[in-house]
């Protein structure tokens, strides 16, 4: 038996079922909730961004001074833009490297929030404080704030002699891994500010947290240890994923990124060094990379299911089964029985 | 267990604290380290800013930076006050329409049901994905075509639907118990009554912690100002305080643009200090297990 909760009408077991009145009210009182923002959506985001993927098969050129430009359609040829996006050695290169540093910052980043929460939830002296002190950087990384910071040199660890660990690190490795590292390092002081918004969801998904596991487990002889991997961390599960996406986004959107000031500079550019069609094609590029990072990561945390709602699946597809069977057999000794009234159909 | 979330500090000091305190300490330093240093570098002097190596603190403070700053201005066409009442209107405006229509959207897109949600989600996701730079041509285009250039409506309308907000809110929405929403229909609430009287006061936190990135981005936004507005008296402070900084550039710019940094800062620490009391209230005094 399968009901899909949309609206049109479902089969039931032959029964045509049509859709009932709650749930159309329930529909329209969706949509008027979201119409606002749809509209806003549709125009300013939903529309230029298929705009920019026109753009990005196309050839652009400014009409001079009266303003306005002219779109032609590459036809058959296009993907040229694409390709002269990858020919694009910065392009390519600054790609790399951004993956490379997304992979490894944003792992750092999400532990190091998680482990930081787990103590901000811990009963201490002064944890509203420490807690407003760190959630403060969110007010810091984005905007010119940080560019300040970054160009006074304040954001790499002066403090630490990271050219020690650097040189170590690329004495053993491929320059391909130990750049990247080296980087983290570099930047670990910006790393951890960029944790403000993921501790908070953390901690707040902390305090949901049933506390009656905890004494359950404890009674069962459990130890701290094993409550954080069998407790804490799976109801953290949702939570480390949406950190995750929104540790990627956060890093990748921010305007100090050396790739979203290349696609600025390529779309502001001139014909023969770029224009907006190769710039849209690169944030096209870019925005595809992204949502790969992300499926990644989704398929990392949510990779293995529940134990238990994997059985709860095949029960239920086993009872299909069985289902099928007897609908089969019904209609075999239906058409058995009508046989032996009627022999003369035969 | 309401009243236990209030006082989230323990009364007494105990010895098992020490070995977390001894690990959050420094990280705490660390985490206030750029706030003093934004202010310190405000009040510098010149020798103390070129210093090298660069110190920290500031030794002699003055005020010479503000007072460059607010000759910089004078000598301009357009009085200060009318940047920042700019800024002061479109901040204002777009948070709340914002914040609004996020919240709107948020509990339609988590609790009620109804045909395409799965796809809108779906777009969300890639918008959130999408580099915004790059939609400034037909954001643009859009906006001429509306008339709304030179307007206060182009500082605000490209920025009122926000990916990333409406995401953050979204999953605390999911959270709100679906018990509750019936009950409250059970008890004869409609569902604006539900998403005004319920889903508001409980996602609380999470509409705090959207406005303090919703202003971040619109306060520190000059992108509507250098694209979509031609008249100089229609920009936002951020704008001008950038010029500033781009016009008086070399030696005497690096004081300036400290000052102006300061200037820009403060808002965002007045702002964060206001809603830092709702953001920390975590949704565990709120009803919620």
């Amino acid at each position: 038996m399968s009901v899909t909760m949309h609206n049109r009408p479902v089969k039931v077991n032959k029964i045509r079922v049509k859709r009932g009145k709650l749930e159309a009210r329930e529909a329209r009182t969706g949509l008027i909730f979201m119409i606002p923002w749809l509209i806003g959506a549709a125009i300013f985001l939903v529309y230029p961004i298929f705009e920019s993927l026109r753009y990005s098969v196309s050839d652009v050129k400014a009409n001079g001074l009266e303003g306005g430009m002219s779109v032609t359609f590459l036809g058959s040829a296009w993907n040229a833009n694409y390709a002269g996006a990858f020919e694009r050695n910065d392009f390519v290169q600054g790609l790399i490297s951004y993956v490379m540093e997304t992979v490894i910052s944003v792992p750092v980043i999400v532990v190091f929030a998680l482990i930081i929460a787990m103590m901000l939830n811990q009963k201490i002296r002064g944890r509203s404080l420490f807690r407003l002190i760190f959630f403060l950087p969110v007010i810091i990384v984005s905007g010119p704030v940080l560019s300040l910071l970054t160009g006074d040199g304040a954001s790499s660890l002066t403090v630490m002699d990271t050219q020690t660990v650097t040189t170590a690190i690329s004495s053993f490795l491929p320059p391909a891994i130990a750049d990247p590292i080296a980087n983290l390092f570099a930047s670990m002081v910006t790393i951890l500010w960029y944790a403000g918004v993921p501790i908070l969801i953390f901690i707040s998904a902390l305090q949901k947290v049933d506390k009656a596991q905890y004494e359950a487990a404890y009674v069962d002889g459990a130890s701290p240890w094993e409550m954080f991997w069998k407790i804490t961390l799976p109801a953290l599960k949702p939570m480390i994923l949406l950190n995750c996406i929104y540790t990627i986004v956060f890093v990748s959107s921010n305007d100090s990124n050396a790739l979203i000031l290349l696609i600025r500079e390529t779309m502001i550019g001139s014909a023969d060094t770029g224009g907006p069609d190769l710039a849209a094609a690169m944030a096209w590029v870019y925005a595809v990379v992204m949502l790969a990072l992300c499926g990644i990561f989704t398929a990392v945390f949510l990779g293995r299911k529940d134990p238990y709602e994997r059985e709860a699946k095949k029960t239920d597809r086993r009872m299909k089964r069985e289902r099928r069977t007897e609908l089969r057999i019904q209609r075999r000794q239906g058409r058995r029985a009508k046989r032996a009234h009627h022999p003369a159909a035969r | 267990m309401a009243l236990k979330g209030r006082h989230i500090n323990p009364k007494r000091f105990d010895r098992g604290q020490i070995k977390i305190l001894l690990i959050l300490l420094p990280l705490t330093l660390f985490m206030a380290l750029p706030i003093v240093f934004i202010i310190n570098h405000a009040f510098k002097p010149m020798e103390e800013l070129f210093a090298f190596p660069p110190t920290f603190f500031v030794r002699n403070p003055t005020l010479d930076n503000f007072t460059k700053l607010m000759k910089f201005s004078r000598s301009a066409g357009i009085p200060l006050s009318r940047y920042v009442f700019n800024s002061l209107a479109v901040t204002v405006l777009t948070v709340g329409l914002s914040l609004l229509l996020t919240t709107c959207a948020a509990f339609a897109f988590s609790k009620i049901k109804f045909r395409g949600r799965a796809l809108m989600l779906q777009i969300n996701q890639i918008a959130i994905m999408f580099v915004a730079t790059a939609v400034l041509i037909p954001r643009y285009m859009v906006i001429s075509r509306m008339g709304l250039i030179d307007t206060i409506f182009a500082h605000v309308l490209p920025l009122v639907a926000m990916p990333v907000a409406l995401f953050l809110v979204k999953q605390f929405v999911d959270q709100v118990p679906d018990s509750l929403i019936e009950a409250a229909h059970l008890d004869g609430a409609n569902d604006f009554q539900v998403y005004w009287q319920i889903i508001l006061p409980i996602i609380k936190p999470a509409i705090a912690t959207a406005m303090v990135l919703v202003f971040q981005q619109v306060w520190t936004n000059m992108e509507t100002s250098s694209y979509f507005i031609n008249d100089e008296s229609m920009k936002t402070m951020t704008f001008y305080m950038n010029t500033l900084v781009n016009a008086s550039n070399g030696v005497a710019g690096q004081g300036v643009s400290a000052a102006a940094s300061l200037i820009m800062f403060v808002p965002n620490l007045v702002l964060f200090i206001i809603c830092q009391s709702s953001v920390m209230n975590t949704m565990a005094t709120s009803g919620i297990k």
